[in-house]
């Protein structure tokens, strides 16, 4: 693959699109969030469900369907956040936000697993896939129930 | 652009997986197809790095997409401007794509 493909389509993401990981339903329960992301002029749209039990994320899924990056991104989102507070899941957010859409050329912030995303900086038409769910966990986190969207 | 279009259209239905969304006998120079377990975006991406510009996503056109029971859709359009060097490329790219993705 030519350089650039190679850094958006890794094994992780490709793993993860294949496989996505909590793919499944948090059912309304004590603690339970859930929130909606949708971008119209792409079709992304997922689902985002929490749990959260004294301010602490204790399980992680979503659903819907999508392109790859988004669904991806969701996968290793939902891995990356259990057992972390709603405090440190806002700060991971913005983390991963800028992250995602610093130049291509600035050193990446060692993000763990989810800094093999990076290399949707020089995509900068995907960039909005890999954000839709963060956007959406977002609001689960802070209790909106609403549709967000990164379009 | 008859021309192409058939010989587009017996290119692309080489490629693994491809099934195309417009069959009308009477149909214009568009090639527009979906991909098992491949989302358009990301066939836009791959053949784009290729230098092919396709469109993809419902092409403002949800209705439509929700009869074919698909989000989304590829779509190479032919003009004037096109080549069966282009088709060939067009198909070279698509094989490299299910590469991508197995």
């Amino acid at each position: 693959m030519s350089a650039g493909l190679d850094d958006l389509y890794q094994e992780v993401i490709l793993d993860h699109n294949k496989r996505p990981r909590n793919f499944r339903v948090i059912e309304p329960s004590d603690g339970s969030r859930k929130a909606e992301g949708y971008n119209p002029l792409c079709g992304d749209r997922l689902t985002v469900y929490l749990r959260v039990k004294d301010g602490v994320v204790i399980d992680a899924s979503f659903l819907g369907s999508g392109c790859a990056i988004s669904k991806a991104s969701a996968s290793l989102m939902t891995d990356f956040v259990k057992g972390k507070t709603v405090a440190e899941v806002e700060a991971l957010f913005e983390r991963f936000q800028r992250m995602i859409t610093s130049a291509p050329d600035v050193p990446v912030e060692d993000l763990g697993k989810l800094s093999v995303l990076s290399g949707v900086r020089q995509f900068p038409l995907r960039v909005k896939c890999a954000s839709l769910a963060w956007h959406a966990l977002r609001a689960a986190a802070q209790a909106r129930e609403e549709v967000v969207s990164t379009e | 652009e008859r021309d192409l279009l058939s010989y587009g259209s017996a290119v692309l239905v080489d490629i693994p997986g491809l099934r195309f969304t417009g069959t009308a006998r009477e149909k214009a120079g568009v090639l527009a197809f979906v991909i098992d377990g491949i989302h358009p975006h990301d066939i836009g991406t791959i053949v784009d790095r290729e230098g092919i510009a396709i469109r993809t996503g419902h092409h403002c056109c949800q209705p439509l997409m929700a009869r074919l029971g698909v989000s989304a859709t590829a779509r190479a359009s032919l003009a004037m401007y096109n080549t069966r060097a282009d088709i060939d490329a067009l198909g070279i790219a698509l094989h490299k794509v299910r590469e991508v993705f197995g």
